[in-house]
């Protein structure tokens, strides 16, 4: 029966096409080459050999790419795999499930995958490690409008759709010198789950808890907004829209304009800088106390960034390790990565290749010290 | 693969007439195993689907901690979660077939009835050669392309035609809209539907479309009465098929479309397009924890069910339609004296089931023949 045949090749067609979209939609899993190698002179052992396998925050991916080609220029036996496709989620989930030695995630283990860490990890369990920083940066694209200066407030009005044009009363009045068209705002936010996401409405629900009355969420709780799939997606969505604003990774926004926020209640109106990053760490962040020995699981009290050489929104990714290896080639291995990332170098590293902040001097520290706890 | 051989007697008690030879068994084997397979592994899928969703389905979603931030966080339970989902997911095919169909239908009518044969030729090659591009390409397209194109139609639908729900709200500036998404995968469902069409169309009986010509019928009269009635159930099957590949469809619409979870009938809005299953599961899955990919592994199993209900459909309506239109033929020519050159020209049509794309040249078949063919035409 030819008519039917044609059904069933139709339906083969079908099937080939969905397995089709199926492997289009898991690309990108593999590691990217860093941009530029920087030959530096950290202390590594050039002996080591081996792999590590690890994965998580996309947000680290770039960092990653740059610590990787840095670390085996000098290590040359060493393979590193970091899987930016899985996301932080994705990465503390492999990684509880044993299949990465470390995993990148820009938000610290939760209570219950601290308890799993345990049963993978020995009693001593997991730890957090801040191993990168950068900050959130809003972005927009007004043309004409070449500085912005926003509050919290604002922020937090603008992206609860309370403002709705750009010649609002609450904007101009931060921005007398500039001419604001009456132009329609459009909120760019994220449609996937992100790290960035939780830390800007962890920003906003900090700072503003009257006017932003959602708690923070890795997934964007307001409708009614452009949301783009990716970091990438809301800068190419800002740039090409009018009359658009978004937050993305500073890293990532390329040659876009970025606000100036205000820090805490004061007159000053900061745009990002690495410096500022950093200071905001200094002054903002604390160690939580999560009963684990040599965790460094930080807490921004978003509130308290009122120097004014402090960038206000600034996002913290870790590296989660097991005090415990399994093998001890792996521990030493992963061990000597890791203390080069969090090295003075390794930050600087970062710094130039993925345009993050450094980490203070006295955190790293710190995480020396918690990976001498490694074993 | 695993049991070459455990059906092979079984068949030889049908009466295979040659002997069976070891490489026939092999053969056998590897076939049966084969055809084994794939129920082996739809089966598998959906175990693993009801596997893996079933904790996400009974969880409570108010209260337990995994499942009240995040993607899952705020709704009631798993049918709320899913609901406004598979909504999106109907909606945003519906509009690409509306737009889809009637284009891919018009195609294969040219390729089939009107086109010179060579450009014939060229346009399904051409066709057929847009199945083969990736999702992700149209994706990208429909970003960089499709959304800054639709525009100015988006700004003027709005405008004139606002008060229809459909055309109203806050209309998009950046284009990321569900008419964006439904555009492109309109484009990306045309080949499926186009080639099965086509195949039909070419097999009208010549005799059906000479007969109706010859009664005075125009070509578009002779296509009315002939070739879509003939082709009536193919179509629609084939439309299914292309419902099918617009329900699974993850990339495009995730790169495309600014959703939301809600159910809205707008398709020009910012925050209103209603998201679908598969773009919702390939946003959220890196980031979900363990309790929210089991829920987004659950709205994958009402997907694999509404798909499987659809490409089911569509298989019925095309199975059913074809055999009982040449059993009753069949039945038809049976009562007709075997030796009559009327007979013997019809069986032929019946049993060779090819025709020429284009043919106008006047019949010359006996009388009777185009009564009984103008009757037959109305059966089927």
């Amino acid at each position: 029966m030819k008519l039917k045949n044609v059904a069933a090749v139709g339906s083969l067609a079908l099937v080939t096409a969905l397995a089709l979209s199926a492997c289009a939609s898991g690309s990108g899993s593999s590691e990217t080459p860093a941009a530029s190698a920087t030959p530096t002179t950290a202390a590594v052992d050039s002996t080591l050999t081996g792999t590590i396998t690890a994965g998580g925050s996309s947000a680290q991916a770039n960092a990653q790419a740059a610590w990787t080609s840095a670390f085996t220029a000098q290590a040359k036996g060493v393979t590193i795999n970091y899987d930016k496709s899985q996301g932080s989620g994705g990465g503390v989930t492999n990684w509880l499930a044993g299949s990465y030695d470390f995993a990148g995630s820009d938000s610290p283990l939760k209570e219950d995958q601290a308890a799993t860490a345990q049963t993978l990890c020995g009693p001593g369990g997991g730890i957090n490690l801040p191993i990168y920083l950068d900050g959130v940066a809003v972005i927009y694209n007004l043309p004409g409008v070449k500085e912005l200066n926003l509050s919290s407030a604002t922020i937090a009005k603008i992206f609860s759709l309370q403002i709705t044009t750009w010649n609002d009363p609450a904007i101009a009045a931060e921005n007398p010198d500039a001419t604001l068209p009456a132009t329609q705002i459009t909120t760019v936010t994220r449609s996937d789950g992100s790290g960035t996401t939780t830390n800007f409405t962890n920003y906003l629900s900090q700072t503003q808890p009257s006017i932003w009355t959602n708690p923070p969420s890795n997934a964007w709780p307001i409708a009614g907004s452009s949301a783009q799939q990716g970091g990438s997606g809301v800068v190419n969505t800002v740039k090409a829209g009018e009359g658009t604003i978004g937050y993305a990774d500073h890293s990532a926004i390329g040659e876009l304009s970025s606000a100036n926020i205000q820090v805490g209640t004061g007159t000053d109106f900061v745009p990002f800088s690495a410096e500022g990053a950093s200071n905001a760490f200094t002054e903002a962040a604390a160690t939580v106390d999560t009963g684990v020995e040599g965790d460094l699981a930080q807490k921004i009290d978003y509130t308290k960034i009122t120097d004014a050489d402090a960038y206000p929104i600034p996002l913290i990714s870790y590296a989660i390790l097991c005090t415990t290896f399994p093998d001890e080639a792996q521990s030493t291995l992963t061990k000597a990565y890791i203390s080069f990332i969090a090295s003075e170098v390794g930050q600087e590293v970062a710094a130039k290749n993925a345009g993050s902040a450094p980490i203070p001097a006295d955190m790293l520290s710190q995480i020396a010290t918690s990976l001498e706890l490694v074993k | 693969m695993s049991e070459p051989g455990s059906r092979g007697p079984q068949r030889s008690t049908k009466g295979v007439r040659a002997k069976s030879r070891p490489a026939d068994r092999i053969f056998l084997g590897l076939s049966t195993g084969s055809a084994a397979s794939i129920m082996v592994i739809l089966a598998g899928v959906a175990l693993f689907l009801i596997i893996q969703a079933v904790p996400a389905i009974m969880a409570d979603w108010q209260t337990n901690p995994d499942l009240t931030s995040g993607p899952t966080g705020g709704y009631a339970n798993f049918w709320t979660y899913v609901g406004p989902l598979i909504w999106g997911t109907l909606f945003a095919s519906a509009i690409a077939l509306v737009v889809g169909a009637p284009i891919a239908i018009g195609i294969a009518l040219f390729i089939s009835h009107y086109a010179p044969r060579r450009l014939a030729g060229i346009l399904g090659y051409l066709v057929d050669l847009l199945a083969a591009v990736p999702s992700i390409v149209f994706g990208l397209w429909g970003i960089i392309v499709i959304r800054p194109f639709l525009l100015p139609l988006s700004d003027w639908l709005n405008t004139y035609l606002g008060w229809i729900p459909l055309f109203g709200g806050q209309v998009s500036t950046t284009g990321s809209t569900i008419l964006a998404g439904a555009v492109v995968l309109a484009v990306m469902i045309l080949p499926i539907i186009t080639s099965i069409s086509r195949e039909i169309f070419l097999q009208t009986p010549r005799l059906h479309e000479e007969a109706a010509l010859a009664l005075g019928a125009t070509k578009w009269e002779m296509i009315k009465m002939a070739v879509f009635p003939y082709g009536r159930s193919g179509v629609i099957s084939a439309t299914l098929l292309g419902l099918g590949r617009a329900l699974g469809e993850t990339m495009a619409i995730a790169l495309i479309i600014s959703p939301a979870i809600l159910v809205s009938v707008r398709m020009l809005t910012e925050g209103e397009n209603s998201q679908t299953i598969a773009a919702n599961i390939a946003l959220n899955f890196p980031i979900a924890t363990t309790l929210q990919r089991e829920a987004l592994i659950g709205t994958g199993l009402l997907l694999f069910v509404i798909s499987l209900a659809v490409n089911m459909v569509a298989r019925i309506i095309a199975g059913r339609a074809g055999k009982g239109a040449l059993r009753k033929r069949k039945k038809m020519l049976a009562q007709l004296p075997p030796s009559d050159p009327s007979t013997v020209l019809a069986v032929d049509d019946v049993l060779a089931r090819k025709s020429p794309a284009v043919h106008t040249e006047g019949a010359d078949d006996p009388e009777p023949e185009i009564d009984r063919e103008e009757r037959e035409g109305k059966d089927a």
